[in-house]
């Protein structure tokens, strides 16, 4: 069974050692495919994820607690007798009580994934898909992307990118830039989990903390995690400006626009995402005037 | 001294405040007609809405529209000042029980642009800031802790995080950016409990597993040990105790002050006065004693009118529940100018108005009564509670008040509609209020008019 997950901080691990298909619902062919009528604030993507797990006949839909829209995306979700779906909840803060309460959901995760058939994780087979995702992630470490010579570079920063939203790095190429760092929700920044599997004698406990301690993320409070970890790399990667990728209604990422122009000094330019899937001509235009100014 | 109960405009007040006056109205110290506040704080809005014109709302009023005074002047006189965000409701029931401390919401700031009819720019400014008009008109409160004009700068600021409104959240955050430091802490989205963890009721008819209760209450211990380092005095379980006695007076209060006046045959008080007391249980208004003096003779002034059968509003108005607070004050005037009457409300903070448990270890029963917060748990936990209220005071129509921009209001008006029609088949209305609607008042007007219609035709069916 495929288990589609909304935040990268859910461990895909975990769903693997169940026996059971974890995958990115922002990577499904079928995700935000046509557009959505929304009704005012509505964030596009947590309608998506509603609409996407309604959908669902032999699949479930992990929502999680770190925005306002998923949270009470879950709430429609379920609203109409969907037991395919689970809420989980992601800490805001980085304190003991958040870990444990990280710890205690996964633990109920697992007890929803049995429910839905899956099988009950052994130490050892969780370790290897600990390390067989650690392994994935230090492979995708290395193929960041170089920017050509005449090409600008620029960081693409926000939310989930989805499957129809890939023509956005065209557009960009087309403009004249290149994103040498992918720091959305489903980039780089998603590749932050890491397990000290020797310091831990328990599996579970090293991918308790090797997730919680390494969530890079703008609804953490406070948020400087997100700072810390954009800092260096938007430096090594010389980057010239920002693309902060957001969707209608997600307070969260646009309150950071001013905060990342003020902490990094780079223009940042906002491309909303909203009902209509896909990059719109406004913003490719939008992206050219960022991009030309910028050379 | 008495009159017919009848609401007044600010002009009609300046005379009434006279009249009072002759008769020898006693005020406390921060009492005076309300004509000053338009003159010295630019609360223009005062002239555009109805008061009642009883001695305890002239208090009522004159409480809340000095707050910002009192706050300066309990500064001005040591006293430690703390800035509670977000929670609405818990953490000032543990700061006031410390002596020397008073909190208050800098969230209050959402109606100050309301109030001074948006004059002082302060929604202008958290743009320039960046926070724009896609924010909830809280984002007020942002150039109001810059520009240090309305309230003073708190010693402490707290406030709670993880399951609470993105807006909100944001612009915190966006303030900790500007300088202001924030001890934040963690609110889990409630959930019931499953098979096997043990259950803890909370208040509101609501349970959480104790693993949920735990760590709140672990996360308020923490709040409460910075707010005795700030106090200079450790916060124990007797001063905490007796905070909670304090606090659940006041609800005590709140809650005969509702039955009276929504389960009435008619409105004894108008619904913008019963907006204002029932904001008092958050934070008491930044003073905890003259909370109790207020909403005891409000609640006295209630009883009286019903006793001799006068009414502000009649028994011909239609009985609505009203969901969600009101971004401009004057729409509270409106749904009893259309012929509606206020019989039930869920302002967002319903859990401030519960009782705090007083048989639990006192940590214990503050963390049951946060947890009980209609916007940290499940959307239908509040709509349940919306039913059941509706239910028991027999109300014609449920109201919801949308927040611009507000993260949360994008969704859960849509899931409470739906479970209102379904299991009490009562309409229901949305729509948005902005700080001042002026301008939406033919819209908003003719909204409520064809609900007031439509119940008044069912009714005489």
């Amino acid at each position: 069974m495929r288990v589609f997950l909304t935040s990268p901080w859910i461990p895909e691990e975990w769903i693997r050692a169940h026996g059971l298909e974890p995958r990115g619902i922002w990577s499904a062919e079928e995700f935000r495919r046509g557009a959505l009528p929304l009704s005012a604030g509505l964030c596009a993507f947590a309608e998506a994820a509603v609409r996407f797990a309604g959908a669902q006949t032999d699949s479930a839909v992990i929502f999680t607690t770190s925005c306002d829209q998923l949270r009470r995306g879950f709430d429609a979700a379920t609203l109409h007798g969907q037991r395919r779906a689970f809420l989980f909840n992601l800490p805001a803060t980085q304190t003991p009580v958040a870990k444990q309460i990280y710890r205690a959901d996964l633990e109920r995760l697992g007890q929803f994934l049995l429910e839905l058939g899956g099988s009950a994780p052994r130490p050892e087979i969780l370790r290897r898909e600990m390390l067989q995702a650690d392994e994935a992630r230090r492979r995708l470490h290395e193929a960041a992307p170089v920017p050509a010579e005449n090409q600008v570079p620029l960081a693409l920063v926000g939310g989930p990118l989805s499957a129809v939203d890939r023509n956005l790095f065209n557009a960009i190429a087309t403009a004249g830039g290149c994103v040498a760092l992918n720091a959305t929700e489903s980039g780089e920044r998603s590749l932050c989990p890491a397990f000290d599997l020797n310091a831990c004698g328990d599996p579970f406990d090293a991918l308790v903390t090797g997730y919680f301690e390494n969530i890079v993320d703008v609804f953490q409070r406070p948020n400087t995690r997100l700072y810390s970890w954009l800092k260096p790399r938007l430096l090594s990667r010389r980057a010239r400006g920002i693309v902060l990728w957001h969707f209608t209604g997600c307070d969260l990422w646009r309150a950071e626009a001013q905060t990342l122009r003020e902490v990094f000094n780079l223009p940042v330019l906002l491309l909303e995402a909203d009902e209509t899937a896909g990059i719109s001509p406004r913003d490719v235009n939008r992206l050219q005037a960022f991009v030309e100014t910028l050379k | 001294m008495n009159a017919a109960p009848r609401k007044l405009n600010l002009s009609a007040w300046d005379d009434r405040y006279e009249q009072l006056r002759r008769n020898s109205l006693r005020e406390p110290a921060y009492g005076g007609p309300l004509r000053r506040h338009v003159e010295r704080e630019k609360d223009f809005r005062l002239e555009q809405l109805h008061f009642d014109n009883s001695s305890a709302a002239l208090r009522l009023w004159n409480f809340l529209l000095t707050e910002n005074e009192r706050l300066r002047q309990a500064r001005a006189s040591g006293e430690k000042i703390v800035g509670a965000m977000k929670d609405l409701g818990t953490v000032p029931v543990m700061a006031y029980s410390l002596p020397g401390v008073r909190a208050f919401y800098p969230d209050g700031a959402w109606w100050t642009p309301c109030l001074m009819e948006c004059s002082d720019n302060l929604l202008q400014q958290a743009e320039a800031m960046g926070i724009d008009a896609s924010f909830c008109p809280v984002r007020a409160m942002l150039p109001a802790f810059e520009n240090g004009e309305h309230f003073p700068k708190p010693d402490l600021l707290v406030c709670s995080t993880g399951a609470v409104c993105d807006d909100f959240s944001a612009i915190a955050q966006r303030l900790e950016h500007l300088g202001h430091s924030i001890f934040w802490w963690e609110m889990p989205r409630r959930r019931p409990p499953v098979s096997g963890e043990t259950a803890c009721e909370l208040p509101g008819n609501l349970s959480a597993p104790k693993i949920q209760v735990d760590c709140v209450r672990m996360e308020l211990q923490r709040v409460g040990k910075a707010l005795g380092e700030l106090a200079g005095k450790k916060l124990d379980e007797t001063l905490l105790a007796d905070g909670i006695r304090v606090a659940n007076r006041v609800r005590h209060l709140l809650a005969e002050l509702r039955q009276t006046v929504y389960a009435a045959p008619a409105a004894p008080l108008p619904a913008l006065e019963m907006l204002v007391a029932e904001m008092l249980a958050i934070h008491f208004c930044s003073d905890r004693k003259e909370t109790v003096a207020v909403l005891e003779e409000l609640l006295a002034e209630a009883q009286s009118r019903v006793r001799q059968n006068q009414f502000v509003v009649g028994a011909d108005a239609a009985r609505i529940f009203w969901v969600n607070p009101v971004a401009d004050l004057r729409a509270m005037n409106l749904l009893e100018d259309f012929g509606g009457r206020i019989c039930g409300t869920d302002f967002m903070f319903t859990h401030a108005l519960d009782l705090i448990p007083e048989n639990l270890p006192p940590l214990e029963a503050l963390a049951r009564a946060a947890l009980a917060d209609p916007m940290v748990g499940p959307t239908a936990d509040r709509a349940a509670r919306i039913v059941r209220e509706c239910r028991a005071v027999r109300a014609g129509a449920v109201v919801i008040s949308r927040i611009p921009g507000a993260s949360h209001c994008a969704r859960e008006g849509e899931i409470i509609r739906e479970i209102v029609r379904q299991q009490l088949d009562i309409p229901t209305i949305e729509f948005e209020i902005p700080p001042v609607c002026d301008a939406l008042l033919p819209t908003l007007g003719s909204r409520l008019q064809a609900l007031m219609e439509m119940l008044k035709a069912k009714t005489q069916n």
